[in-house]
């Protein structure tokens, strides 16, 4: 199953890049730079709202007393992990094609500020998972700071919108964007392409981030047993 | 001890819903200082405040008026019916053209302006950024099917 989704993965991706790089037009104000369009889209999609979303769904249902299972926990720091890699990617490739088109790496406007404030909340995040605890005082910290950190999303979102930036305005995931795109013909359509892509590939790793932290965390409990029959083995060797 | 434990989430809750809450109002309540360029036309209006702070200014570069001198390039931006004559050290980025919008990071110059002959403002910019939109369109529509302009 995983497999499937890995091919069709990599199917995709190679048709977006195709689209991307030959069969898409370059714009007509920015030529050729238009196409980090297709990257710079996809990642932050994948990034603020695939995989922050699914990091504070899953932290609200590890809190919520009734849903509380720990898989909920590892799923959350799976999809983290992700996110940071993906909102990461974003700042980079943004910051290339902000030199390209803007004439700037780096300009402190809205919403490369917000963006960059988002990374860093991650960053803590992914930081404050590694404080040894016990799994649920872990569980728990983890889950309010994911749901905290989570305000920056939309924060970010609007920021074209409540501030003056350097930064144009939401091209696809805008209400009136939605029926009348700003983006056209085979342009549009290799976005589209390449936001299922990147969304396929988010899933994909997710499932294998989430499969590996399950064994870490056997492997732990493990560990854990085995210290503490060994103490006991030493007790009853050693008489008190 | 389960009570105990439900109290302590609750708060918990709690203090993230009302953190949540201020990070939010904070961020709006900021919006309003953080003003990241004036137009040219708010800016040629605050003249007189902003005497020779730096800033930056927004506006579109009116065709015709892109000349080189010497190392300068000079420029008229454009909005609202104000415009500002420009003064830009440097090469301006590739995508610098009369018809697009500009953010410039620089100075008004202190004694008014000697083009325009009324003190017309005139603003010594360092740095160019220029603005493009969420527009996204062919250069040679030909080659997309189905989206002949």
């Amino acid at each position: 199953m995983t497999r499937v989704l890995g091919i069709v993965t990599a199917a995709l991706l190679a048709v977006t890049a195709v689209m991307a790089l030959v069969v898409s037009p370059p714009d007509a104000v920015q030529g050729d730079a238009v196409r980090l369009l297709y990257v710079h889209v996809p990642t932050a999609w994948v990034a603020m709202y695939l995989s922050f979303g699914v990091t504070s769904l899953a932290s609200a249902l590890w809190l919520w007393p009734r849903t509380r299972r720990r898989s909920w926990d590892l799923l959350a720091g799976a999809s983290a992990e992700i996110g940071v890699v993906f909102i990461a990617l974003t700042l980079a490739v943004g910051s290339i094609w902000g030199r390209a088109t803007w004439g700037v790496w780096w300009t402190w406007d809205a919403r490369l500020t917000t963006t960059a404030v988002l990374l860093v909340l991650y960053l803590g995040y992914l930081a404050l998972r590694r404080v040894p605890a016990d799994p649920d005082t872990r569980a728990r910290r983890s889950a309010i700071a994911a749901l905290l950190a989570f305000v920056d999303v939309p924060i970010v979102h609007q920021s074209v919108v409540w501030w003056r930036t350097l930064h144009q305005q939401a091209s696809v995931l805008e209400e009136n964007r939605l029926l009348h795109p700003t983006i056209h013909g085979s342009m549009l359509w290799t976005l589209l392409i390449g936001l299922t892509a990147f969304t396929l590939l988010y899933f994909w790793l997710l499932v294998h981030r989430f499969r590996l932290a399950r064994v870490e965390d056997e492997a732990e409990d493990r560990r854990l047993e085995l210290a503490l029959a060994e103490r006991r083995a030493e007790a009853d060797v050693v008489p008190a | 001890m389960r009570t105990a434990t439900r109290t302590r989430t609750r708060t918990w809750v709690v203090g993230a819903l009302i953190l949540g809450a201020l990070g939010f109002l904070l961020a709006r309540g900021l919006g309003d200082a953080t003003v990241y360029f004036k137009t040219a036309d708010e800016a040629v209006a605050q003249r007189a405040s902003l005497g020779t702070r730096r800033f930056r200014i927004e506006g579109t570069v009116v065709a015709g008026t892109v000349h080189q001198v010497g190392d300068d390039v000079r420029f008229v931006i454009e909005n609202k019916g104000a415009t500002v004559a420009v003064r830009h050290r440097g090469d301006p980025p590739e995508l610098f053209r009369p018809g697009i919008p500009v953010v410039l990071e620089g100075r008004f110059m202190a004694r008014p302006g000697r083009r325009g002959g009324d003190g017309a403002a005139e603003f010594e910019s360092d740095r160019i950024m220029v603005k493009h939109t969420e527009d996204y369109r062919a250069k040679h529509p030909d080659r997309v099917s189905g989206t002949s302009q």
